[in-house]
């Protein structure tokens, strides 16, 4: 159905047809003229325009002249219409196009050889096309002298990543349009006027939203440069390869740029693909690179002899490891050894690590979800069924309805986020965000519902009750749905979630309209213990309001490879169709119980499992219960840990494997929808780094048994098994909702809520140094009104505790927050936030006290 | 008895012939020069070796830009840029391979700051293969000094360049 509206909207819009240098021009009423001449080749310079960003023409520089018309056209603003004539490459618009510039260079320093954008200037490039060498200006040119003596000329830091030169600046108000346009933020304005209007940050405040890294990349000039890029390389010496983002699950597209002599990457650019990114990168994405070049790196492989990892050659390491697991099996059977593998790596390294336990140690213990808790160990759950549902990230674009449940966007899906605002900005969709505690990314919704938490599938249902109360479904399904629903009336609903039912009903009124809806559902859901009795109660609500029929809704895949793993079959429990594609592959497929995370660390407690491979990843560090996780690795009698980076995982391994930083090789990866993307190898090999699918053959070689005859044969089945695609199932009728409710502790009163930084993403890009300028250490963020009842103040530390551990931090207070929710990033080390939690409960709750100096 | 009268007419007349050239060669001013005690001065326009100008102030002229780098014709240039103490941009690395080197002087019509000049040196004879890479140290002008040499470089550059004195 969305199809057919989407065909509907083209053929029906009414278009002009006019004439360009010569060639006959039919385009959409509406479309400008600069528009037009990019949709069929003809280049017409611009400053101010940009691609993804409203027009304003304040620039001048896109002229072209139209017959009949007394002056000069500003093309970027001026719409076609039938019977134009336009010429762009006449001698009149070339005059006025020299003349612009002309004026663009009265106060621009000529100091390219100093400008970080010499090589990729746009002012730089035009001023060479048209010929200017030499001003007739002969006055002195205004300058704006920074405040600080530190550095130089005008340069001025107005982030922790950005440097503003406002000598260069000319003015084109694309970063100002797109930090408000496209990111939401007002960091960044324009001050005085005329002459010395100036481009600064607002007074008092920093550039340092998750976007900022943008604001360098489309500055037509050298007056906004990145900190990270500064004085590094000129960038007509750089390498450059196109690769993908290996942290946000909808794969960026990006540029690398290298340089080659010292097998260093220097920087990340946009690769601009409109399906996925729009042209837009995370700062995650931007700086996240720094951990491939880091010093600390992994160089060798260690071997822990009498209780101390020492270096070892690749041969020793993996002996070792061939020896301990054949003894292990031996002696406990091939059930005895598990996996856990990171959702970052590439296919080839998920599909071999499931290749080699599956056929080589002949059990189903492999799971890639190490930050979920209390992972049930039977398939096809509605939750599964969930996840395996088609997502296009364009069609956030053009929905009317967008529910976001259970997500701060702005902290997991930084590009969808970036959709969402543009389909607010372009499309007036109305967005609707639900969540336990106020989030920053909810500036766009229309409503933001704020549930209490642990009532996320009681939200749901009020929903569905509603749109009954109001009469907007028919009569049968509100039956079947009220059928399987434990709470009678919509009162009752709102009270249980604490919400009011205006609120509710103005989503149900959006959701049972006509209009395009798309459902998020994010990671407070994924990864809580809640997540069955959401995906039952979605299924009710959808079937209930027909979202399935009028749009998509979908749990969003959260790292870069998440959905690739899903895909390989990486789970304990793949899905049918994938067991037959596996057992037709490989001839056999292993019977042995499957196991998830939680079912493996439960065994390694009972020492079932005794040897262990950990693949990447810190699950130490994510795993919603560091004593559970930290008892059962020391449990094993063997441990092999491959990583980037010393972390508390490689600490307990018996074998440090050094892994490769996805950079280092060629990948592929399966974003959030579907899409397989190919990141190309931009540098080489640091140290005695493998990739990790190399490593485990190498492991499986040593074993005896060769995974694949040759790369193609792995490379045929990989792409056998991604072209399956998602079912779409649904349950055949309304399902039962069960509701999990947890009775409160009184001692630990307060909620609390473990997520991403929006700087961070994971245990690695605290290694980062550009990322932790920004967030450099943990953080406990409440509302100023518990910070006032605790009588605490930003930066203050307090003393957090729950029924098992207690930890000492800084203080956030935040004013979006408005319950008594808090919030504690789980991206730092040094903090360990994860001993607070409890696997076994939905919501984590503690108590907070004031430390005392 | 002809080849005798020949071969005597060589003798006293062809051999003082001949010996009368050099005679008065001996007296002529020679064209060689007592090298290494004495050294032809070079022509203005002579590209020796490399020299990194200086501000009066005594701060590099450099900044790094990488022109200079990307003109050579022969990829002898390597340069690696920094951060200095006021946030000015400098060079952090600044090699010439010498041996290949070919003095086309291409660097010097590159630098938009005027930085680097080819002087009047050419020796740079040396027994190691290390010596011929010339770093910034070895190339950056003494600071302070008594006159510039290259004030009349400088000149000529400019006005082959076109640039206007400033």
């Amino acid at each position: 159905m969305a199809d057919d509206i989407k065909d509907k909207v083209k053929t029906d819009v009414p278009t002009v047809t006019f004439t360009m240098d010569g060639q006959e021009v039919t385009v959409a009423k509406g479309t400008t003229i600069l528009e037009a001449a990019r949709s069929i080749g003809i280049h017409i310079p611009t400053f101010c325009w940009h691609p993804k960003l409203k027009p304003v023409g304040s620039c001048r520089m896109c002229y072209v002249e139209i017959e009949k018309w007394p002056k000069l056209a500003v093309s970027c603003v001026t719409e076609a219409t039938d019977g134009m004539i336009v010429h762009t490459e006449s001698d009149k618009v070339k005059r006025g196009r020299r003349a612009t510039l002309e004026f663009l260079l009265l106060n621009h320093p000529l100091d390219c050889p100093t400008c970080d954008q010499g090589g990729e200037c746009e002012l730089q490039n035009l001023t060479f096309e048209h010929g200017i060498d030499d001003s007739r200006f002969d006055f002195q040119k205004n300058r704006f002298t920074s405040d600080t003596d530190n550095t130089v000329f005008d340069d001025k830091r107005i982030g922790p990543e950005i440097i503003l030169n406002r000598n260069r600046c000319i003015l084109c108000y694309r970063c100002v349009r797109a930090n408000k346009e496209a990111f939401g933020e007002y960091d960044l304005g324009v001050y005085e006027r005329g002459n010395i209007a100036e481009i600064n940050a607002a007074p008092g405040q920093q550039v340092n939203s998750p976007f900022s890294g943008n604001l360098p990349e489309i500055c037509p000039v050298g007056a906004l440069t990145s900190v990270d890029w500064r004085y590094k390389m000129r960038v007509w010496l750089a390498g450059k390869t196109p690769s993908i983002c290996p942290y946000s699950s909808s794969g960026s597209n990006i540029l690398i740029y290298t340089d080659d002599n010292k097998n260093l990457i220097r920087r990340v650019t946009s690769r601009c693909n409109d399906d996925i990114d729009d042209g837009w990168l995370s700062d995650i994405t931007r700086y996240g690179y720094q951990i491939a070049n880091s010093e600390e790196r992994l160089q060798t492989p260690l071997i822990k002899k009498e209780g101390k990892q020492v270096e070892a050659t690749w041969d020793e390491a993996l002996e070792v490891i061939c020896n301990r697991f054949k003894e292990i099996t031996e002696k406990k059977g091939k059930v005895c050894i598990g996996g856990l593998i990171s959702p970052s790596l590439d296919n080839a390294s998920l599909y071999c690590s499931s290749k080699l336990f599956r056929t080589v140690f002949n059990n189903n213990n492999i799971d890639f979800r190490t930050d979920y808790r209390m992972l049930p160990n039977k398939p096809d759950s509605y939750f599964g069924m969930l996840c395996n549902r088609s997502f296009r990230i364009t069609d956030i674009d053009d929905s009317d309805v967008i529910v976001v449940l259970g997500s701060d966007l702005i902290r997991e899906h930084h590009n969808e986020y970036l959709r969402i605002r543009k389909a607010v900005n372009f499309n007036n969709a109305r967005v609707f965000s639900l969540n336990p505690y106020s989030v920053k990314s909810a500036d766009v919704a229309q409503a933001e519902i704020v549930y209490n938490i642990g009532t996320d599938e009681i939200i749901l249902v009020a929903i569905g009750l509603a749109a009954i109360e109001m009469g907007l479904v028919e009569q049968g399904l509100a039956q079947g749905f009220k059928e399987k629903v434990k709470l009678g009336s919509l009162a009752e609903a709102t009270e249980v979630c604490g919400v009011s039912s205006d609120d509710v009903k103005l989503v149900a009124r959006a959701l049972a309209g006509d209009g395009k809806v798309s459902v998020i559902v994010g990671e407070l859901i994924t990864r809580s213990h809640g997540r069955e009795a959401v995906a039952s109660a979605l299924f009710n609500l959808s079937r209930l309001l027909g979202i399935d029929k009028k749009g998509q809704m979908a749990v969003l895949a959260r790292y870069a490879n998440s959905r690739g793993a899903e895909k390989l079959g990486l789970l304990p429990i793949p899905t049918g169709a994938q067991v037959e594609m596996l057992k037709a592959m490989w001839g056999k497929f292993p019977d042995a119980e499957p196991q998830t995370t939680d079912a493996m660390l439960a065994l390694m407690h009972k020492e079932e499992i005794s040897g262990g491979l950990v693949l990447g990843g810190n699950p130490i560090m994510l795993y919603p219960d560091r004593q559970f996780i930290t008892e059962g690795l020391e449990k094993l009698d063997f441990l092999v840990a491959c990583d980037l980076f010393e972390s508390e995982t490689t600490e307990l391994a018996d074998v440090v494997l050094p892994m490769s930083s996805w950079a280092e090789y060629e990948g592929s990866y399966v974003n959030l929808e579907g899409c397989n993307q190919v990141a190309c190898q931009a540098i080489k090999h640091i140290g005695q780094s493998k990739p990790a699918f190399e490593i485990i053959r190498l492991i499986a070689e040593k074993i005896g048994t060769s995974l694949f005859e040759s790369d193609e044969q792995m490379a045929t089945e990989i792409e056998q098994l991604l072209s399956c695609e998602p079912d779409n199932a649904t349950p055949d009728n309304f399902v039962d909702v069960l509701p999990l409710s947890e009775e409160v502790d009184p001692d630990f009163p307060i909620p609390l809520c473990i997520c991403d930084d929006p700087h961070h993403t994971g245990a690695l890009t605290q290694k980062a140094p550009s990322l932790t300028n920004f967030t450099g250490e943990a953080y406990i963020e409440m509302s100023p009104d518990l910070a006032a009842r605790l009588e605490v103040s930003e930066g203050q530390p307090v003393r957090v505790e729950s029924p098992v551990g207690k930890i000492v931090m800084p203080v956030k207070v935040s004013k979006h927050i408005d319950n008594d929710v808090v919030i504690i990033p789980r991206n730092f080390s040094q903090i360990r936030v994860t001993s607070l939690l409890m696997r076994k409960k939905r919501v984590d709750r503690v108590r907070i006290t004031k430390v005392d100096e | 008895m002809k080849e005798v009268i020949k071969a005597v007419g060589h003798v006293f007349i062809k051999m003082p012939q001949g010996l009368l050239v050099t005679l008065k060669h001996l007296f002529k001013k020679p064209v060689t020069l007592d090298y290494p005690r004495k050294k032809k001065p070079m022509m203005p326009r002579y590209r020796g070796r490399h020299y990194l100008e200086r501000y009066d102030d005594g701060s590099e002229r450099c900044v790094c830009c990488g022109l200079c780098a990307a003109a050579c014709p022969a990829d002898a240039i390597y340069m690696e840029p920094e951060e200095g103490e006021h946030g000015e941009r400098r060079a952090k690395v600044y090699e010439i391979n010498l041996l290949r080197c070919i003095f086309c002087g291409f660097c010097e019509e590159a630098c938009p700051e005027e930085a680097i000049f080819l002087g009047q040196e050419y020796e740079f004879a040396a027994d190691k293969r290390n010596s011929f890479l010339w770093t910034k140290e070895d190339m950056l002008v003494p600071h302070p000094r008594k006159d510039n040499p290259f004030k009349k470089i400088i000149r000529r550059v400019r006005k082959v360049y076109g640039v206007t004195e400033q």
